[in-house]
């Protein structure tokens, strides 16, 4: 039969292989990777708009509420339980120093937009800052001090203090 | 807010595509998703079936020859905004794109997508009018080329048939004395436009010798001010004059965000904006 409404698929999430998984073509990954246990990936608003479910595909940042399970097949994704790398552990302590959290709903997708911005390798000012993380709702509204971690992160990467 | 029950089919080549789409004419086609999966999740649309082309390779380059840069349908706006090609000929698109949602979005969202899709609040439809682009469409006939100008038919209506695809945007490289230039206002970067403009601007002995002003997010599809644009190549440039103009060409519809009344507003601001850069 042309098209189906489940789907057999190979992909890799934080670093573990899944073979053989079958998935139902309609649900989108932000719901699968909860279904599996990491709930870490919050599901906000599921048209794109509040950045919560943001997680990395093939190295991109992408919606994980904007994308179908289906479409994951041979990919590779990490989460924010996967960011466990030596950079990714000191942002998440600058993050806390600067209480850049308070009920910590956004806090996913702020730290996997953070990283895309960091592989950039740019200096950016704070006005550019906001920019890049408009895509992203705090609704405690702790922009500021998020402002301010992401910009430490960024002079501490760029000196090479996050190795 | 979960999408309703559909088929999924991984498309293996364009001809695939066009195939499974002529037997089912309920089935649409996938590509970045960034527009059509909002719109499942809030169930706005029902298909029969998603068929992926975002994996296909032949919809997957940028390339370019003497005359025209062709942009494939499944090239994502990321990529678009990192090709060699766009940087060197056609930098303008870098700064629309910078304006078409959040990177994360832009990760994914394709070309072809949002141009196809046609929302009348979006850049690209406007920007492909404005730069006098042509769409290239595949159906079971073979293929078939028409210009961006009239390729959009109403709100969320393009030209494209059943049985076609589109699989590629052919912009042509612009002259040494054309410039096109773009504005638009916004409540947050990168949310949907309320009122926007781009300009296809040619001079000649720091005269306006060419013009093409095209608005978008101020009706159901991108709007060509032809009559506004002439009087200006005509007439010059006159400030006090671009509100009325464009009253009398075009009709402003309102929206979520802002009225009929506002959006003329704007649209007459940020044409005064983008003329004035001229001026300098």
């Amino acid at each position: 039969m042309l098209g189906s409404k489940k789907i057999t698929i190979n992909f890799i999430i934080n670093d573990e292989k899944f073979n053989d998984i079958t998935v139902p073509v309609r649900q989108h990954l932000g719901d699968f990777l909860r279904s599996i246990g990491l709930t870490g990936t919050h599901i906000g608003c599921e048209q794109g708009a509040c950045g919560a479910c943001t997680v990395e595909l093939d190295g991109k940042a992408v919606r994980s509420c904007l994308i179908l399970s289906s479409q994951i097949n041979g990919s590779v994704i990490k989460t924010v339980e996967g960011l466990d790398d030596t950079l990714m552990k000191k942002v998440k302590e600058i993050f806390l120093k600067h209480n850049a959290l308070q009920c910590g709903f956004c806090s996913s997708g702020m730290l996997i937009t953070t990283k895309e911005i960091l592989n950039k390798k740019k200096k950016l000012n704070r006005e550019q800052i906001r920019t890049e993380i408009s895509g992203n709702y705090c609704r405690c509204t702790g922009y500021q001090s998020i402002v301010d971690a992401i910009e430490e992160a960024i002079e501490d990467n760029i000196q090479g203090y996050l190795k | 807010m979960k999408s309703p029950d559909f088929c999924y089919y991984e498309a293996l080549s364009i001809e695939d595509a066009i195939k499974f789409k002529s037997n089912d004419l309920e089935a649409v086609i996938l590509a970045g998703g960034q527009s059509l999966i909002p719109a499942l999740n809030m169930r706005l649309s029902s298909p029969s079936c998603l068929i992926d082309i975002s994996k296909i390779k032949e919809l997957k380059n940028i390339t370019k020859d003497n005359n025209f840069i062709y942009i494939g349908s499944a090239v994502t706006h990321s990529e678009v905004m990192q090709n060699k090609f766009i940087i060197d000929h056609l930098p303008v698109l870098i700064d629309v794109l910078n304006m078409v949602a959040h990177p994360a979005i832009r990760n994914k969202g394709t070309h072809g997508g949002s141009i196809a899709y046609g929302d009348p609040a979006a850049e690209l439809p406007a920007f492909v009018v404005a730069a006098n682009a042509e769409i290239i469409l595949m159906g079971l006939n073979g293929i078939r080329t028409i210009q961006a100008s009239d390729f959009y038919h109403g709100l969320f209506e393009t030209d494209i048939q059943d049985d076609e695809i589109l699989t590629c945007i052919k912009y042509p490289i612009l002259k040494n004395n054309q410039e096109i230039l773009f504005d638009e206002i916004y409540r947050r970067h990168g949310d949907y436009a309320m009122a926007g403009v781009v300009a296809n601007i040619e001079i000649l002995n720091n005269k306006i010798d060419n013009l093409k002003l095209v608005f978008f997010a101020t009706g159901t599809k991108p709007e060509v001010a032809l009559k506004t644009s002439e009087l200006i190549i005509k007439d010059g440039y006159d400030y006090s004059n671009v509100k009325n103009m464009i009253k009398n060409e075009l009709d402003f519809e309102s929206d979520l965000n802002s009225n009929a009344e506002m959006k003329l507003h704007l649209a007459t601001i940020l044409t005064n904006k983008v003329l004035k850069l001229m001026e300098t």
